[in-house]
């Protein structure tokens, strides 16, 4: 994690700026809200401006693009406010027009943003995942299905769920007068966007429209209240499991601790299989096992997950 | 695939440095305006930690439960921060 706290931090008290970076058309501008420091991972809003046209190209990163005001047309269709576009890396997009201009949201998940002209996909793109709705007309609002819940006037509409991190970007909302009296921290990192109305939080105080936070883990959160609701967009990074309390003082060594407590208490097996077994790399059937490219967090019984392995010298 | 590696060009490495420096500005911008915050905080604290003994404390969805007065916590003397 290579995020700092950004919250709350409120994208309309700042200007938008052109991006300039190689390979994007001119007419794009972007407003900064986090950015990763080690891969360059961003999180903007974005402005397309009237006449901005793409060229069909690729991002070296998987990103997701969603519209907030206006339209932009990719190959014939147009994509109104509410569309939710996600494209793997590598995956050329059909060419993107706004005749009219656009805003919306634009997260590049693994890298800085790229862009590269490309009217087929890179080889090593997986267009198997490519996913694109618009959440305003296609999607319901559901409650929301993390146990413990979130009170009742929380609801939510699932973009996109990771079926190996149970990570997920979604949309929710809040109806006028929600409250909800605890505490709240995640094991994962949170991050939201308010594209309407302004929410509350104990911490923090106000979020207005334009409202943004990058949250790391195990950060107090909480207690939450809405006068008129809210219309947000959502993101984690891996689940999301609500540790609730009503201690506005702890930091974030005891919400770990309490976490790893809790986890031994509800995982009682696997707990113990994590902190016994020796190699400690488990391995997925489903997914790759990862030790051919050191990708995957593993330690070898010292408790160093973060670390890399040399590449082997492989004989002619 | 999420990510191709790829060679970072130049305007990129450029540009990436100038938005860490911006980042580091607003967190410390976030930083000071939480900082002075803490008044108002203290106070809606205060307010929470009765709330939660008269109302209750939300446990699940609409489950509430009314949190005894012995149970309340009490403010350590360590540095309080809400950005970490």
């Amino acid at each position: 994690m290579a995020r700092p706290h950004i919250e709350p931090f409120v994208d309309r008290d700042v200007p938008f700026k052109k991006m300039t970076l190689p390979g994007f058309p001119k007419g794009m501008q972007y407003k900064m809200l986090s950015l990763d420091t080690d891969n360059g991972a961003s999180s903007m809003t974005v402005l397309f401006e009237p006449g901005y046209k793409q060229p069909p190209g690729m991002s070296y990163t998987e990103y997701e693009l969603f519209i907030m005001s206006g339209s932009v047309t990719i190959g014939e269709k147009v994509w109104g406010p509410g569309s939710y576009i996600f494209v793997p890396a590598g995956v050329a997009l059909e060419p993107l027009s706004s005749p009219r201009g656009a805003t919306g949201l634009i997260f590049y998940n693994y890298g800085e943003p790229s862009f590269v002209e490309s009217d087929s996909d890179h080889p090593q793109a997986e267009r198997d995942r490519f996913a694109a709705v618009n959440a305003y007309d296609n999607l319901h609002w559901t409650s929301t299905n993390f146990f413990p819940a979130t009170a009742p006037g929380c609801m939510v509409k699932i973009l996109r769920f990771d079926p190996r991190t149970h990570g997920f970007t979604f949309m929710y909302c809040m109806t006028p007068n929600f409250w909800q009296d605890n505490i709240s921290y995640h094991d994962c990192c949170e991050e939201a966007y308010h594209i309407w109305g302004t929410s509350w939080m104990m911490q923090f105080g106000d979020l207005p429209t334009g409202g943004y936070f990058w949250r790391p883990p195990y950060i107090n959160h909480g207690a939450f209240a809405s006068k008129l609701g809210i219309l947000a967009i959502g993101r984690t990074d891996t689940q999301l499991y609500n540790h609730f309390h009503f201690n506005p003082w702890t930091n974030i060594e005891e919400n770990q601790e309490r976490a790893a407590s809790r986890m031994l208490h509800r995982n009682p097996e696997m707990y113990k299989w994590v902190n016994t077994h020796g190699h400690n790399h488990p391995i997925d059937f489903e997914f790759d096992h990862g030790h051919s490219h050191g990708d995957r967090p593993h330690h070898h019984g010292d408790g160093m997950v973060e670390h890399k392995h040399k590449k082997k010298r492989r004989r002619r | 695939m999420k990510f191709i590696e790829n060679k970072r060009s130049r305007e990129a490495e450029a540009w990436l440095k100038k938005e860490i420096a911006e980042q580091k500005r607003r967190y410390r911008k976030i930083v000071d305006e939480q900082e002075a915050l803490s008044p108002k905080r203290d106070k809606w604290i205060a307010d929470f930690l009765q709330r939660i003994q008269t109302r209750g404390v939300h446990t699940h969805y609409d489950q509430m439960r009314k949190v005894r007065p012995e149970e309340i916590p009490v403010k350590p003397k360590r540095k309080f921060k809400v950005v970490f």
